[in-house]
């Protein structure tokens, strides 16, 4: 109907326009045909200048009626377009008849004219037109409807008037644009109206809470009319507060609803799916500057408000039971809003202290402890990677909970690791590899780095590596070293240095039992050397300490002692031995009816067997006069050789428990389908006492330990203050001392002599060379 | 650790034996002792008097020492005996001597009998 877009050859396109007004209405709907150019419609922009008229020579004389019969067909033309009836003028005409207007002066007088018509059409059409639409679903649709028309209409109009709108618009800063004027007068005289506003935003929250609710709400209609409320500037004053206030209330209700009607992982997920909704809403309808507000309500009353109810509720039942995604939701949703990352992470650290306490603390777990323990810190360790982001502030946390509960039961773990490590590194541990066991061990270091009293852990790892290395039953040097090296690197080479120690008197051993079989094959005596005798020497202080023990050896055995006594105490003088029974292992040669075997034995086992050579039956008491074998030690020697799996001795009466009334003879018809027969020893279980005295013997220790820490740095800085030596001694120290501690060990040393109080400040001291 | 000779218990199975018709031979025979003996030095009082240490540990100073070996000991961290049969940290009564030529526990004149070795 009309050619609009042959203004575009009348205009430049100022692409730049500093005054930009918002044709959301129409730009956004296609169906009125003038979509496609928006730079068409730029209107007070600077292109002014390049368009003033030329060559107006003189100005022609107008007929008096002129002004009036102008206006008359301008009109005209404004009524049609209002009316959406034909214009009856072609455009060419109009265009000339405003110019004309305004080259004459009457560039006011027709803007005046113009929106009296145009706001006589708004006030007198339109409004009365929507106040009558009674439905409230149609008075929404007939509110869109009136607004599209407005906008087109006035697209229409400006066009007709564009020099006007150019000309004088432009240069008389006090009034508004022609587009502006109608926007001004539509708001005034409709949707300034109470009744319209009401219906229109009750209308319009209406339908969201519908779509909320689940409906599905004509969204394009939604989002026209809230562009009308913007484009009209009173989106904000009539609609965003009160749908603000709506959403608040909608959410405070469901949020207590929701909180005891769901459990956790449930109430969750619906706080995601709310959040997702109302995102698309601002993308869908809302205004986006309504975003930051919406959000937040929503985040407020639904996590902010529960915060404390959601984790007392459901945390530990998510980390009990090991729920990555909803635990990772939780840490997404309370990330977003204010102390949520912090109380999270405090209730995680608090679960952690406890659930760690009842590993460690029952007595009765004790067996599990350590796997519990590895088992217990890859999950948590899982779920702060996977779930927490690995967020240095839950890391802290995990490590922190740790070291608390696990030095909430003092040495046990401690032990309980040296044990587990030594189960480890013991021959027949075949299940796993040798990368197995290094990956193993490092997660076993992450554990004993937590523990306080690290020297108990050496005091019952030192034991269970004597046990390996003195029978032979460690699996791997290279799994040994390593782990030497581990706990070096973790604790320093004081720590390790009796360790190591061990390591070198083997293979001193090794070198000394080559030498004494040279001594002994140059000795030329008529000896029966028919024994093969090698001895491991041990340094007291780098062993565990056993206790001594006298027994009666047969003749030739003493000898062989005193031969290897003499070699060794002439190679190091000053030096004594003190042979430990308790440890010697021997290979007897056995002949039964079924054939010759090699027995693997004891000592004390080896001892009572050898007594059988001179005579055939033994009682109790004559073994134990003979042999001089402890009492206990004894009776589990015998239950072992008469009772055991091999029994190379029968026993009368018989039975499982070894009396002093028992009688012994050797079995003479002893089969077993090997040759070479190991006779185990029955373990003597740990008792209380020899587990108090490796404590004690740990805690004897830590004063040592302490002195030589306290040399170490005052020979270093020479002088220090009370309080940084102490500061410094708690960093270098592997086990918990008290302040009082360290003072009785200072005021030992200066009794000794190692340092002084300086003369003028008592609370420094000197380091005394 | 193969420093021990007790290893592969049962793993070597020879099957029957060969029968040895020496008649006099001995039901049992002691063929293999793997002994363990324990070494210290030969002192009355296990402690040395100037340190305070055990005699067998390195003495304090070397103790404090950053670099140290297996043990924590020197290897001139050894004990010594003076004619008065008392005895120290070697470490210790060197230290001791350049001061006091006298034994610390009998003030008798030190000279050494012998070092530990
Ligand atoms: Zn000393
Ligand atoms: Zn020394
Ligand atoms: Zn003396």
């Amino acid at each position: 109907m009309y050619e609009l877009m042959t203004m575009a050859s009348m205009m430049e396109d100022s692409p730049n326009a500093a005054k930009r007004p918002n044709f959301s209405a129409i730009s956004n709907s296609n169906s009125n045909g003038i979509s496609k150019t928006n730079s068409v419609l730029m209107v007070k922009s600077g292109v002014a200048k390049k368009l003033v008229i030329k060559n107006f020579r003189e100005k022609p004389k107008l007929p008096e009626d002129y002004h009036a019969e102008t206006w008359k067909k301008l009109k005209e033309a404004v009524v049609a377009i209002q009316s959406s009836t034909p214009i009856s003028y072609c455009l060419e005409e109009l265009y000339q008849a405003v110019e004309n207007m305004c080259s004459y002066q009457k560039a006011s007088q027709l803007y005046e004219n113009l929106r009296e018509v145009i706001e006589q059409h708004v006030k007198e059409t339109v409004e009365p037109y929507i106040r009558g639409v009674q439905d409230r679903k149609i008075f929404l649709k007939e509110m869109e409807a009136c607004w599209q028309a407005h906008c087109r209409q006035m697209i229409m109009i400006r066009s007709i008037f564009l020099y006007l709108d150019r000309r004088y618009v432009l240069q008389t800063p006090s009034i508004p644009s022609i587009w502006d004027m109608g926007l001004e007068l539509f708001r005034k005289h409709v949707i300034g109206q109470q009744l319209a506003q009401t219906r229109t935003v009750d209308g319009l929250l209406m339908l969201i809470e519908s779509e909320r609710q689940g409906d599905v709400v004509d969204r394009l209609l939604l989002k026209s009319l809230l562009r009308m409320l913007s484009d009209l500037q009173i989106y904000q004053d009539v609609f965003e507060h009160r749908f603000l206030q709506a959403t608040d209330a909608l959410y405070t209700a469901e949020g207590r609803r929701l909180m005891q009607e769901l459990d956790v992982p449930e109430y969750l997920a619906h706080v995601d799916k709310r959040l997702q909704e109302e995102n698309e809403r601002v993308l869908h309808y809302l205004d986006g500057g309504t975003r930051w507000a919406l959000i937040h309500t929503v985040e407020r009353q639904l996590i902010s408000e529960h915060l404390g109810s959601l984790l007392a509720k459901g945390l530990e039942n998510l980390l009990d039971n090991n729920r990555i995604q909803d635990l990772s939701l939780m840490y997404n949703l309370f990330s977003r809003v204010k102390n949520g990352l912090v109380e999270l992470c405090t209730h995680f650290n608090s679960y952690i202290k406890k659930k760690g306490r009842t590993i460690v603390i029952d007595p009765e777990k004790d067996k599990s402890m350590v796997q519990d323990l590895l088992d217990f810190k890859d999950k948590m360790d899982n779920i702060v990677l996977t779930c927490f982001q690995k967020s240095e502030k839950f890391v802290n946390s995990v490590k922190e909970a740790f070291e608390h509960f696990i030095n909430q039961r003092p040495n046990k773990p401690a032990e309980l690791i040296a044990k587990f490590v030594d189960s480890k590194l013991r021959m027949g541990n075949k299940e796993a590899t040798e990368e197995e066991l290094e990956r193993l061990l490092d997660k076993i270091m992450v554990i004993f780095r937590f523990i306080h009293g690290k020297d108990v852990f050496e005091a019952f790892y030192k034991k269970d590596l004597a046990k390996r290395l003195l029978v032979g039953k460690s699996a791997s040097v290279d799994a040994e070293k390593s782990m030497l090296s581990k706990l070096k690197q973790e604790c320093g080479g004081a720590f390790t240095s009796k360790l190591e120690g061990m390591f070198k008197d083997m293979e001193l051993s090794r070198d000394i039992n080559v030498a004494f079989k040279q001594y002994v094959a140059n000795l030329r005596t008529d000896f029966d050397s028919a024994i093969d005798l090698t001895v491991n020497i041990l340094t007291m202080g780098y062993w565990p300490t056993y206790p001594l023990v006298e027994v009666n050896l047969p003749k030739e055995m003493v000898q062989y002692q005193e031969i290897f006594n003499k070699f060794y105490l002439g190679k190091h003088s000053g030096r004594k031995l003190q042979w430990q029974p308790t440890l010697g292992q021997c290979m007897l040669k056995a002949i039964f009816d079924n054939g010759k075997k090699e027995l693997q034995v004891s000592l004390f086992q080896a001892l009572v067997l050898l007594l059988f050579n001179e005579s055939e039956d033994l009682s109790y008491d004559d073994i134990k006069t003979a042999t001089n074998i402890e009492e206990g030690e004894l009776k589990r020697t015998l239950q072992s050789l008469a009772c055991g799996k091999a029994r190379v001795l029968m026993k009368e009466p018989k039975g499982k428990d070894v009396t002093e009334e028992d009688k012994f003879k050797y079995n003479l018809e002893f089969t077993n389908k090997l040759f070479r027969v190991k006779i185990n020893q029955i373990q003597m279980k740990e008792t209380n006492e020899e587990q108090k005295a490796t404590e004690e013997r740990v805690f004897q220790d830590r004063q040592y330990q302490i002195d030589a820490a306290i040399v170490r740095i005052m020979k270093m800085r020479k002088t220090l203050s009370h309080q940084l030596l102490v500061s410094e001694l708690y960093n270098q120290l592997k086990f918990p001392v008290t302040p009082v501690d360290l003072k009785k060990r200072i005021e030992s040393l200066i009794d000794r002599d190692y340092m002084a109080r300086d003369k003028e400040n008592p609370k420094q001291y000197n380091y005394v060379a | 650790m193969a420093a021990s000779g007790a290893t592969n218990d049962e793993m070597m199975d020879i099957g029957g034996a060969e029968l040895d018709n020496n008649k006099n031979e001995k039901m049992f025979t002691l063929k293999k002792w793997n002994a363990v003996a324990m070494w210290s030095w030969d002192v009355e009082c296990d402690t040395c008097a100037i340190c305070r240490v055990q005699v067998m540990d390195a003495c304090l100073r070397c103790q404090g020492d950053g670099n140290r070996q297996a043990g924590g000991k020197q290897p001139e961290c050894v004990v010594v005996w003076g004619e008065c049969n008392h005895s120290f940290h070697h470490c210790c009564m060197s230290q001791w001597t350049q001061q006091n030529k006298r034994c610390p526990l009998c003030q008798k004149e030190w000279s050494i009998q012998r070092m530990g070795k």
